[in-house]
């Protein structure tokens, strides 16, 4: 395949993903620190420590196991090569 | 990225918003209010009081004016420094206590008031500690079920 239109495949899942990952993140940590009964407009300061915790512990996640993910990826691929190579 | 577009916040305006959401600048605000309910809670007392202004040596004379005011300002001085300390102590240790769990109800109240009761108490030995802590947590969840 053309490697620009690749690249813009590429960018496009990327800001896919990233979008994805955004809603994701929100209605989760809505759901885990805000209670739904609201007495005031205003985040109180329980909820707005609980909601930066949240976020961190989303994002350490999200990029640990996307390394994870490559690092088996790699390792798949590397595993049918040999195979390719050596039936090939 | 975000919902719906909002004008961003300067940097001044983020900084002010988390120094007003501070732990510190809370318990201030506490300090001050303490000091002057304190205060005007002191010289009403005052008011009520027949024994101010009385001197203790020669008790049958009328006190002055003047040393009545300076009694009623002694007091209502003494009572504006209780309110302080106590409105600070809790307002600090409630601020402290939800950020360490991260939530908002009234748990927060009940347990700030057990410390600061049983810290007011503590002086007096272990038991008086005990007494305050539950008196003081009472009345801090009386008043949480009154506001929520």
């Amino acid at each position: 395949m053309d490697p620009m239109k690749a690249q813009q495949l590429a960018a496009e899942l990327e800001v896919e993903m990233m979008a994805d990952m955004y809603n994701r993140m929100t209605s989760a940590c809505h759901k885990k620190c805000v209670p739904p009964h609201y007495k005031e407009a205003e985040l109180s300061k329980g909820e707005a420590v609980c909601l930066d915790r949240c976020v961190a512990k989303y994002l350490d996640l999200h990029e640990r196991l996307g390394r994870k993910l490559t690092e088996l990826s790699v390792q798949d691929e590397e595993v049918m090569r040999k195979a390719a190579a050596g039936t090939g | 990225m975000g919902a719906l577009p909002s004008p961003r916040k300067t940097q001044e305006e983020k900084m002010i918003e988390r120094g007003m959401e501070s732990c510190a600048f809370k318990s201030l605000i506490a300090c001050v209010g303490g000091f002057v309910l304190g205060g005007a809670f002191g010289v009403f007392t005052a008011g009520i009081d027949s024994n101010v202004g009385l001197d203790p040596k020669d008790p049958l004379r009328t006190p002055t004016a003047r040393e009545v005011l300076r009694d009623m300002g002694q007091r209502g001085m003494s009572y504006a420094k209780n309110f302080a300390i106590v409105g600070a102590m809790f307002s600090c240790t409630e601020c402290i206590i939800e950020s360490h769990r991260g939530k908002s109800d009234w748990k927060n109240a009940v347990y700030s008031g057990c410390v600061t009761g049983g810290a007011i108490g503590f002086r007096a030995g272990l038991k008086a500690g005990v007494l305050g802590c539950g008196g003081f947590a009472a009345f801090s969840a009386a008043i949480e079920y009154y506001l929520r």
